[in-house]
């Protein structure tokens, strides 16, 4: 209800545009970097005085950088992690929010309060425990990817719940009501009812889930050793975190290619996403 | 009727139960086999229980819930509950560098160093090789009383001048039955050889200090294992278990043996968390900065988020390149926006001091430092606080605004007195979640400062920008000393904390009443 919109407008566009600059700060810098052939972070200039693709070759030639194998072992975890723990969460939430049963209050109570404690401070617990996977079956154990894979399913079950069950219940419970009447089993009820509605929220999920296990650092670090088992999280942070002279015109190019999946799945998802977000918000 | 002629309760559904069910079942199967051929009975019975488990709930026509839920529940008590049971009990264990193993292999080494030479010095010449079936043998000479001896892994027994070959000077060079060693003998197995100790027979050993001289060493610690006591026979002193994981001279329990084991203390580890000045100091400086830290981390980004949020909520030029662009940061994988920031912020050649005409050494200033983190956190917050900024303000009719702008109300008024405050109480529960989640925001700490600076000739672990989460992962994986226990006490603080606040939100959410 602005009575001088043009001098209003002042303000926000002056917000707006700094906030676009320091945004696109580090992202510029990033870029021209990637093209640098010198390997430095801005060696000489903020301007950019070369072009070369140097960093982006080195990165899919030089054998001692095994990127692809980096990138296709994140992509398969993530993926791997999304789908599976969108399974178990629309699975687990449907009976928590749908079927009633003994235990469920304390369960859902439980899920939540476990999920708290800062999960990454039993690392060494999970370590010993994979190891001694490890010696019985190597493909699950410490210093694979599937063990990693393990590790992080195992948390899926207490986030998505809590997550999933908000969406769930708004659901009227009408519906599977009638869909009873007529017949239809539990099973049947998830699987024709449930799941077409919620959909758009699994997907949500799963993006969520999926730059979360992208994105994720610690465990990994600690888990995969090999250079060839690497995430890309872990495979160029060596590049820029070491003890050694940082080589910042590969881990740029790295970044810039690592991000383009996640930015395109968020961008394109975007509405969905921003959809989950504040629904949580304008429940109250 | 519609649901029959889905056919989902045909022998199709059947099939594809079945056949998940059985496809989980064999490679459940296979990995029990290969953990009883590997005699890791712990994990046999972990997965066999899980096996009982699934079929269990999947076979049986009752408790539909369990159905949708044993998959998950089985992943989450074997990769969640217990590590964290773990973690809790190690809180209560004196874990840590030098109380690493069992009491029973503490004893072993603690023996073991317990073999020294004997008081006198007792020195031999020695002539080592092998006898004709490979096992090690030697000539002893005492170097005082020149005493001859043969000597292997079974004893010793005196040996004659006409069994040896001297040169010149006197060194002995051959002896019968033996092949002496060659220099590239000793190099190759000289860990074997400082290892070899030949029994005197009274006790004590003669033990090779090199290639041609030997000491007898006697075993001055002895264990009783009926009262629970070491004796050291040398020095004459009587060593009990101090019940917290090492050790003791029984008359003065300060001198200590090492290495320890790692034994039940209790409480302890809380205690001299909060009691013990050397660790109670850095706990209290890096409790303010993590409360300090996720405050400020969440204060920030909201205020820039909203401010935003409203900037863009009426009709504006280029609104929608705005709001495409200024979410990129949350778009952008965090940790490599992290890494980034930290090359803009190096002395040398880092961007921002060059930007400003500067040569400051952000991250080797505390304040700069946690200016910096403070900063960068901001870059990736902000988007999301814009995110459900934006959202909650649509949720606020608009009648409340229009009906204070008829009262008079300026458009600040409006702002501070009626939309802020409905802000605050929309996103509450956002904004504790995302105080929780800064509150353990490990990534950034370690990833942009690694926790410093740090005054490491002090011998501190805790930088300056450590937050508790980074702090306690410092405490237990640290390069020099690693203290097990006491980093799952700090744990278990942070989870006390966290706890209460996540409990504290659900219930004024409402959560917990429409269960």
């Amino acid at each position: 209800m602005s009575k001088k919109p043009g001098t209003n407008n002042v303000w926000k566009h002056a917000l707006a545009i700094s906030l676009v600059l320091f945004t696109a700060f580090p992202i510029y810098v990033v870029i021209v970097t990637s093209f640098d052939p010198t390997g430095g972070i801005s060696s000489s200039s903020l301007l950019p005085v070369k072009f070369s693709f140097d960093n982006y070759i080195m990165l899919f030639t030089d054998p001692l950088i095994p990127y692809w194998a980096w990138m296709k072992n994140s992509l398969i975890i993530a993926t791997a992690t999304a789908v599976t723990s969108v399974a178990i969460g629309a699975a687990a939430a449907f009976a928590f929010s749908r079927l009633r049963f003994k235990g469920r209050k304390v369960g859902l109570k439980a899920l939540l309060l476990i999920q708290v404690f800062p999960s990454f401070l039993s690392l060494s617990a999970i370590y010993v425990m994979m190891e001694q996977v490890f010696l019985v079956a190597p493909t699950f154990g410490l210093g694979s990817i599937w063990g990693l894979y393990l590790i992080y399913i195992g948390g899926a079950l207490g986030v998505n719940v809590w997550l999933l069950k908000g969406f769930l219940d708004s659901i009227p419970l009408e519906l599977d009501e009638s869909a009873r009447l007529d017949g239809a089993s539990v099973p049947q009820v998830f699987w024709l009812i449930f799941l077409p509605l919620a959909a758009p929220v699994l997907a949500v999920i799963a993006v969520l889930s999926f730059i979360g296990t992208f994105n994720e650092f610690v465990l990994a670090s600690l888990f995969l050793q090999d250079v060839e088992n690497r995430t890309v999280a872990v495979g160029l942070q060596q590049f820029v975190g070491g003890q050694f002279e940082a080589t910042w015109g590969p881990f740029a190019a790295g970044s810039i290619i690592a991000s383009i999946p996640l930015v395109t799945i968020f961008l394109s998802m975007q509405r969905f996403i921003i959809g989950g977000l504040t629904a949580g918000a304008t429940k109250g | 009727m519609f649901y029959k002629l889905v056919g989902l309760r045909g022998p199709l559904a059947l099939f594809l139960k079945y056949g998940f069910l059985g496809a989980a079942d064999a490679a459940l199967i296979w990995l029990i086999s290969a953990a009883i051929n590997k005699s890791s009975f712990v994990i046999a019975s972990v997965v066999t229980a899980a096996l009982i488990f699934l079929n269990y709930s999947f076979i049986t026509k009752g408790f539909i819930p369990l159905k949708f839920l044993s998959v998950g529940l089985i992943f989450f008590a074997i990769f969640v509950v217990t590590p964290t049971g773990y973690t809790i009990l190690m809180s209560t264990y004196n874990f840590k560098t030098g109380n690493e193993i069992g009491k029973e292999a503490a004893l072993r080494e603690i023996i073991n160093n317990g073999i020294v030479a004997d008081a006198e010095g007792t020195a031999y010449d020695l002539l080592l090789g092998k006898t004709s079936n490979g096992k090690y043998a030697g000539i002893l000479e005492n170097q005082v009383t020149k005493e001859l001896l043969y000597a292997d892994e079974n004893g010793v027994r005196p040996a004659v001048e006409s069994e040896i070959t001297r040169d010149i000077s006197g060194y002995i060079t051959g002896a019968n039955g033996i092949t002496t060693l060659t220099d590239e003998d000793f190099a190759n197995e000289d860990a074997v050889i400082t290892a070899l100790r030949f029994p005197l027979g009274d006790g004590s050993y003669a033990a090779p200090q090199g290639s041609n001289v030997a000491a007898r060493l006697i075993q001055s610690v002895v264990y009783d294992p009926v009262t629970d006591q070491l004796e050291n026979t040398e020095l004459g002193i009587t060593y009990v278990d101090n019940g917290n994981g090492n050790f003791v001279a029984k008359d003065d329990p300060t001198t200590r043996l090492d290495p320890g084991w790692r034994a039940y203390s209790g409480f302890d580890n809380f205690k001299s968390l909060f009691l013990d000045e050397k660790l109670r100091n850095p706990f209290i400086k890096v409790f303010i900065w993590t409360i300090a830290f996720a405050f400020l981390s969440v204060g920030t980004t909201f205020a820039v988020g909203m401010a935003l949020a409203l900037a863009l909520q009426g009709p504006i030029k280029f609104r929608r390149f705005y709001r495409g662009f200024l979410i990129l940061p949350y778009a952008i994988p965090s940790f490599m926006s992290i890494l980034i920031w930290r090359g803009l912020f190096n002395k040398d050649f880092g961007a921002i001091n060059m930007l400003l005409g500067l040569n400051i050494d952000w991250f080797d200033s505390p304040w700069l430092a946690r200016f910096a983190v403070i900063l960068v956190n901001l870059w990736l917050g902000f988007p999301y606080m814009y995110l459900i900024g934006s959202g909650a303000l649509q949720s606020i009719p608009a009648e409340l605004e229009e009906a204070a702008s008829i009262d008079g109300a300026t458009e600040k008024q409006t702002f501070y007195t009626i939309k802020l405050p409905l802000l605050l109480q929309i996103l509450g529960p956002l904004l504790i979640a995302s105080f929780a989640f800064n509150f353990n925001n490990f990534n950034i700490i370690y990833l942009l400062t690694g926790g410093g600076p740090t005054n490491a000739i002090d011998g501190e672990v805790a930088g300056a920008t450590d937050i508790l989460i980074s702090y306690a992962y410092k405490t237990a994986f640290g390069s020099n000393f690693q203290d097990l226990g006491l980093s799952s006490a700090i744990s278990m603080v942070m989870f006390v904390i966290v706890g209460t606040m996540s409990m504290y939100t659900l219930k004024k959410s409402k959560v917990m009443e429409t269960l």
